[in-house]
């Protein structure tokens, strides 16, 4: 529970930031100087997560076997959520206070109480939302009597839809704490889709660094006194999950030279046989020759490397030379006596299975000959096992040669792929540091598609929305909680626009459309709703918006899922009505980080049950339009859910939901 | 002007016939002499692909306007009549003869363009032809045996590309034999007999290597003048490699030659390769050879077809959806399981206790076993995460042996873990499971059945060649394993232990479409680190010493005979200029830094080896010339030595 407090803290105090930055996109002089800070995140996800995703996976299980068990029982249900959706609306009025700051977190709150990862479970009750989007989902049961076969095939549909909610519902959040090099730290919430190319656009957004490509998120492990820079096209989670519980291990954001050292200066690479100083005065014409014959062909091909190298014995101190080869199949080894022809050569390890680290401090650790050494483990190894090969260079050149070939080896044409899109994005990133941010944000399935941009959804969610509230519960970033209030009733309508407009200059299609469609499109599509909820931070829930909305209609179903989820949920709503109120500043945290789902959902809402919307605006909103409104109404009856959840302990906050949720379908039944 | 008697030999009356005698003028110019040649042999027929073959000089007379004393030819000349274009027997890559018209008047280049048009082959540069390398008498009488394709009947056609039609050139479609015969050009051939790799020719060091680049003939001159008679023997290969622009859609044939050039360039380490690489060709060779059995369409179908084909498929699959109940949909979602009494053994733990039989459940990437079925509802003993381990199988299926070895990683390390099937079935399915899951896959994938079929049908594998030697059954999951590797692994290894090794590798490729994998076959040759040298033992100036020199399509090399070394590498693109001094047949190189090499060329002719440089450097010139046609004469300029100027 420290955990999350702790984690809640940070979260809110990132909340702060963005609601911080969101004013400023209002008031543009005022938020910026907030985000300039750099960020490390050190990562810390909780044992909650786990122990959330479960739940929520056999939540899921239960509903999927509902949903099984007959599809007339579906249609019951459908038509039940579906009246769910009218209901859910006058529940958010009695959430209202919360809401102001909130509003946006309820949305996530199902997700939220797991700050560290948190799956986003709302989406499985989405498939009705899908229908109600199109507005098909009413009418239908109007026309029941007279259409059974047209009804059947929309239940088939939405349960379909249903099902592809109930994967998505399965992706996994983690709070990652990133470290900087001043020593500060950044929190992010970090979706299971995301690659580290994500998470580093997002990085840049918010520390304002110059964006080159030198930029990097590294892991270290204590223990193994290891570091590693993580690969652009990786994925974050992953690696992360692989972190023991009780690891002090951290997640850094530096600069780091060596790692596309490559392409910049193929030759010291690819001719380092050549003497040094043929090499320092290679032409840049001579270069990109080098690069486009090893990274352009057909195959890929992995520097000529050879030479002597330490291997540290099994579980002895001692190190015995060796002399490797790097080929693309692998490394390998001259066995003693043999040749070096490629018949004699002995396999010492293949790079399927196994990622290469750099040791730091080995000759006092493990009494190697230099302090060069580098080594090869699988990424789930995380303390010191006899599978781990450790290896001895003379000099810290060689040392980077071999990593950086393995580095090849093992991932071949996507070295260069990365690459090329961090040299893309210096060069924006130069001219618009704030464009990275509207892409980024999309708590929607949509995200996972877009390229780069998404990473920042995470963060968006959590931190726009909680800010408000969350500020005030902890008193931690006493500053900006001020500000968020205010401005997270202004940023459901106005939010959104402030900060996409500035950031839109790269993404110009996106951003423009973005900030002025934006209320505009979350009222056709549904998706409106999202982004005023986001208020904080809007950048990145414009950006999935966009996306959907350009994509396809399918797209567009998503969104509706959650809002249909939403509308199943509106009876445990009502019962976790109280919690919400109550919600203390743990409640507030876990809220957050859905926000960014909730919020789709509520446009929705409005558009069916316009009726009850009215009142929820009132408190939070009320100025603004009453559809917004009604769209921060819906957000907050999913937000009693959340609390509830949260109050569990965070983390089985999603699963309480879907619990919820099931029971809710079981009343209706 | 006084007249003379010319002799000119008319091919086509017959060998025994005497020559024509001729009334000629030194101021005749050619086409006289052959109009006088037609008249007087009485014979009609179509006489527009015949010309002039002067022996003594080895040339062809084509400049009709010339005037016999401008060749200057005196009555002691000898002259041929005969046509242009006569059968020759080409080698293909694939082992199989092709007998074919060629063109025997006109540079090799542009007969290797001719061959690869009819052939459909896209980039004839970078072919040419080999020598063939003699074969033993004794297996002459085989040879005789041998099928050969005849495609002689085919119409020369100077158009620059051929018109197709369902993909292949127009001549392949006119009847079913023409059709096979472009089908044994465009699909993979089954994995030869062990013997045959066995009798084949293997280099047996670089110097073997390069005597056969001793072969080559040279481009800038006809075949007449290379000794190749009508008839005649060569091989077709890919003779530089640096593949330009290639496109599994209109490559066909390209693509499959260059698969099966890699394949013997493998088979008989013409380049070097470990066992490991050497087991992962062997699971691509089977691979491919498996695929190309159950849609031997997939590669020959035309761009046209293709559109076709998917549009046909988008649409069934449109109508899969339409049709498929929610039922079906509910049925698809649910995760399957595999549930089943299995043998566990922890090597590290409880060493002493063996085998111990569970009720074991996969579900999703995990498995978990239980006391017994009956207890498999509470919680399991153990649940073990399958993704990011290593599976390895341990099978033998004569001793009805299914181990599947897990090595599991951990926070501290990789736990071992055997799982012990009681049978193939199991085994199969198990197997699949673990592989998936092994992957961050669930056992709803798309791939788990044809993983299971995969499995299955390496078991079979194991099964012929381990039991009898009886290959009556011609089935195709009988493929030895020994067909698949060289001959050095014949010796290492019995059948039944390179199965396990070449399946090992096959998990990876297994799930590969025929395209793919052919080109991952590509992809892990061009990576090898020796790809693309072609050896020639020469002697630099001031050495003492034979070396061999690599042409590389991007450097030079400079090796070490006795030890194998590179001793350095030269790249092309310092290069400021090469010459050949024809007289002291010795070519120098000028490198930029004021670097100079000169050597004598040993094992081929000084032109082979100016003919490469310039062929590799002609060849990077492709991507900066965008445009389609091939730029022949540059190709002349830098290949041609003093002859062609």
């Amino acid at each position: 529970m420290d955990d999350i407090d702790a984690m809640f803290s940070d979260l809110l105090g990132e909340m702060d930031l963005l609601t911080q930055s969101l004013g400023q996109e209002t008031v543009p002089p005022a938020s910026l100087s907030s985000t300039n800070k750099e960020t490390n995140y050190s990562m810390s996800y909780t044992d909650l997560n786990d122990s959330l995703y479960e739940l929520e996976d056999t939540d899921l299980d239960a509903l999927m076997a509902d949903l099984v068990a007959d599809l007339n029982a579906t249609e019951l249900k459908l038509a039940a959520d579906m009246q769910g959706l009218k209901q859910p609306s006058p529940p958010p009025p009695d959430l209202p206070p919360p809401p102001q700051g909130l509003s946006p977190r309820p949305t996530s709150s199902p997700v939220s109480p797991a700050s560290p990862a948190i799956s986003t479970s709302s989406n499985v009750s989405t498939p009705t939302s899908s229908t109600t989007s199109p507005l098909p989902p009413p009418p239908p049961q109007t026309a029941k009597p007279t259409r059974e076969e047209i009804e059947a095939q929309m239940k088939a549909d939405k349960i379909k839809l249903a099902l592809e909610k109930l994967k998505e519902a399965k992706v996994k959040k983690l709070v990652v704490k990133v470290l900087m090099n001043d020593g500060s730290a950044k929190t992010l919430m970090v979706d299971e889709r995301q690659s580290v190319r994500e998470v580093l656009d997002n990085l840049f957004e918010k520390t304002h660094c110059d964006c080159n490509v030198d930029w990097s998120l590294c892991e270290t492990n204590p223990e193994l006194q290891l570091e590693r820079t993580f690969e652009d096209h990786e994925n974050l989670v992953e690696p992360l999950l692989a972190w023991t519980r009780d690891s002090e291990n951290k997640v850094l954001f530096q600069e780091r030279g060596e790692k596309y050292e490559v392409f910049k200066n193929p030759q010291n690479f690819y001719l380092w046989k050549k003497d040094k100083k043929s090499l320092k005065d290679m032409k840049d014409q001579d270069k990109e020759l080098l690069i486009q014959e090893n990274f352009c062909g057909t195959s890929i091909i992995v520097p000529d490397l050879e030479g002597v190298m330490h291997l540290k014995d099994d579980g002895k101190k001692s190190w015995k030379p060796k002399l490797f080869q790097l080929r693309a199949s692998g490394m390998y080894y001259v066995p003693k006596g043999k040749t070096k022809s490629s018949r004699d050569l002995v396999c010492f390890v293949q790079f399927d299975n196994v990622n290469v680290y750099y040791g730091k401090d080995f000759k006092g650790k493990y009494k190697a000959p230099t302090d060069c050494c580098f080594f090869l483990k699988h990424p789930q190894i995380q303390k010191e096992s006899q599978y781990i090969k450790y290896l001895c260079c003379d000099d810290e050149n060689s040392m980077n040669l071999w990593v950086t070939g393995i580095r090849i080896a093992k991932y071949g044409k996507s070295l260069y792929e990365n690459y090329k899109t961090a040299e893309r994005k210096a060069a924006v990133g130069s001219a618009w540091t704030n464009c990275s941010t509207p892409s980024s944000s999309n708590p929607s399935t949509p995200s996972p598609t877009i390229r780069a941009k998404s990473p920042s959804q995470a963060n968006g969610h959590v931190p726009t929305p909680p800010p408000g509230p969350v500020t005030k519960d902890f008193g931690n970033v006493p500053p900006p909680p001020p500000p968020p209030p205010p401005p997270p009733m202004a940023n459901f309508l106005p939010p959104p626009p402030p900060e996409p407009v500035r950031p839109s200059p790269p993404p110009l299609a996106r951003k423009s459309s973005s900030k002025p469609a934006l209320p505009q499109r979350h009222l056709p599509t549904n998706f409106p709703p999202p982004p005023p909820a986001m208020g904080g931070l809007p950048p990145p829930p414009l950006g999935p918006p966009m996306d959907d909305a350009s994509e396809a209609p399918p797209d567009f179903l998503p969104p509706p899922p959650r809002s249909t989820g939403f509308g199943s949920l509106p009876p445990p709503p009502m019962n976790s009505l109280p919690p919400p109120p109550p919600p203390m500043s743990m409640d507030l945290p876990p809220p957050p980080p859905d926000p960014g789902c909730l919020p789709p959902p509520p446009p929705m809402f409005t558009a069916a049950g316009a009726p009850p919307p009215p009142p929820p605006p009132p408190p939070p909103a009320a100025p603004r339009a009453p559809v917004r409104p009604s769209g921060s109404v819906r957000k907050v009856p999913p937000a009693p859910p959340k609390r509830t959840t949260p109050s569990q302990g965070g983390a089985g906050g999603g699963g309480d939901f879907m619990s919820e949720l099931m029971l809710a379908m079981n009343k209706k039944r | 002007m006084s007249a003379w008697d010319l002799l000119v030999t008319v091919e086509d009356l017959g060998s025994d016939a005497p020559p024509v005698t001729l009334s000629v003028a030194s101021d005749l110019h050619v086409g006289g002499v052959i109009l006088k040649l037609v008249e007087k042999t009485q014979i009609k027929r179509d006489w527009s692909d015949h010309a002039l073959w002067w022996e003594q000089k080895q040339r062809w007379l084509l400049r009709t306007a010339w005037t016999l004393e401008k060749y200057g030819i005196h009555a002691d000349a000898r002259l041929v009549f005969m046509p242009q274009h006569k059968p020759l027997r080409l080698g293909l890559p694939n082992g199989n003869t092709l007998r074919l018209r060629a063109c025997f008047s006109s540079s090799v280049f542009q007969t290797v363009m001719g061959v690869c048009r009819m052939l459909n082959i896209r980039h004839p540069e970078e072919h040419s032809f080999l020598r063939p390398v003699e074969e033993k008498k004794k297996k002459k009488d085989k040879d005789s045996a041998e099928e050969i394709y005849d495609l002689t009947e085919v119409p020369l056609s100077s158009a620059s590309r051929p018109c197709l039609y369902n993909g292949m050139p127009a001549h392949f479609a006119d009847s079913p034999q023409m059709e096979a015969i472009y089908k044994m050009l465009s699909v993979t051939q089954p994995p030869p007999a062990p013997e045959v790799i066995t009798k084949q020719f293997r280099p047996a060091s670089v110097v073997d290597k390069a005597h056969i680049n001793g072969r080559w003939l040279d481009s800038s001159r006809c075949l007449m003048q290379q000794g190749i008679q009508e008839n005649d023997r060569v091989w077709l290969r890919f003779k530089y490699f640096a593949s330009y622009d290639i496109d599994p859609k209109y490559d066909v044939v390209r693509l499959t030659q260059l698969y099966e050039q890699a394949r013997w360039a493998i088979l008989l380490e013409d380049i070097d390769c470990t066992e490991e690489e050497m087991m992962l060709f062997g699971a691509l060779q089977y691979h491919i050879s498996k695929v190309s059995e159950s849609e031997p369409q997939a590669l020959s179908s035309s761009a046209a077809m293709d559109d076709l084909e998917s549009a046909l498929q988008s649409l069934e699959v449109k109508m899969e959806g339409e049709s498929s109940s929610v039922s079906e949909m509910l049925e698809n979602m649910t995760a399957p399981e595999l549930n089943d009494y299995l043998k566990i053994f922890r090597p590290k733990r409880l060493t002493l206790k063996g085998y111990k039989q569970y009720w074991f459940k996969f579900q999703d990437t995990s498995i978990s076993y239980f006391k017994s079925k009956e207890e498999s509802i509470g919680e399991p003993i153990q649940q073990i995460n399958l993704k990011g381990c290593e599976v390895a199988p341990d099978v033998n299926v004569t001793a009805q042996k299914f181990l599947i070895r897990l090595l599991i990683p951990a926070p501290e390390g990789m736990n071992e873990v055997y799982l012990r099937c009681e049978n193939e079935q199991q085994y199969a399915q198990w197997m699949a499971g673990c592989r998936l899951a092994s992957k961050g896959k669930s056992l709803a994938d798309s791939s788990f059945q044809s993983e299971i079929q995969s499995i299955r049908s390496f078991l079979a594998m194991q099964k012929t060649s381990s039991g009898s030697h009886g290959n009556a059954n011609a089935n195709d999951e009988s493929i030895n394993p020994h067909s698949l590797v060289s001959p050095r692994y014949h010796k290492k290894y019995k059948a039944k232990q390179l199965t396990p090794r070449i399946l090992d590798a096959y998990q990876n490729v297994a799930q590969l479409s025929l395209t793919d994998a052919v080109m991952r076959f590509l992809q892990i040759w061009q990576a090898l680190p020796d790809f693309g040298l072609s050896y020639v033992v020469v002697r630099f100036k001031g050495s003492r010493k034979d070396e061999v020199l690599g042409i590389a399509p991007n450097r030079l090399i400079r090796i070490d005979l006795a030890v194998g070394d590179v001793v350095k590498t030269w790249r092309y693109n310092n290069m400021k200029q090469w010459n050949v001094n024809w007289d002291i047949r010795q070519v120098a190189i000028e490198f930029e830094g004021n670097i100079n090499i000169a050597f004598a060329c040993v094992t081929a002719d000084c032109k082979i080896v100016h003919e490469f440089i310039g062929g590799y450097i002609f060849m990077s010139t492709r991507s900066r010339s965008k445009s389609d046609t091939l730029n022949e004469e540059l190709f002349h300029k830098l290949t041609g030595g003093h002859e062609a100027l």
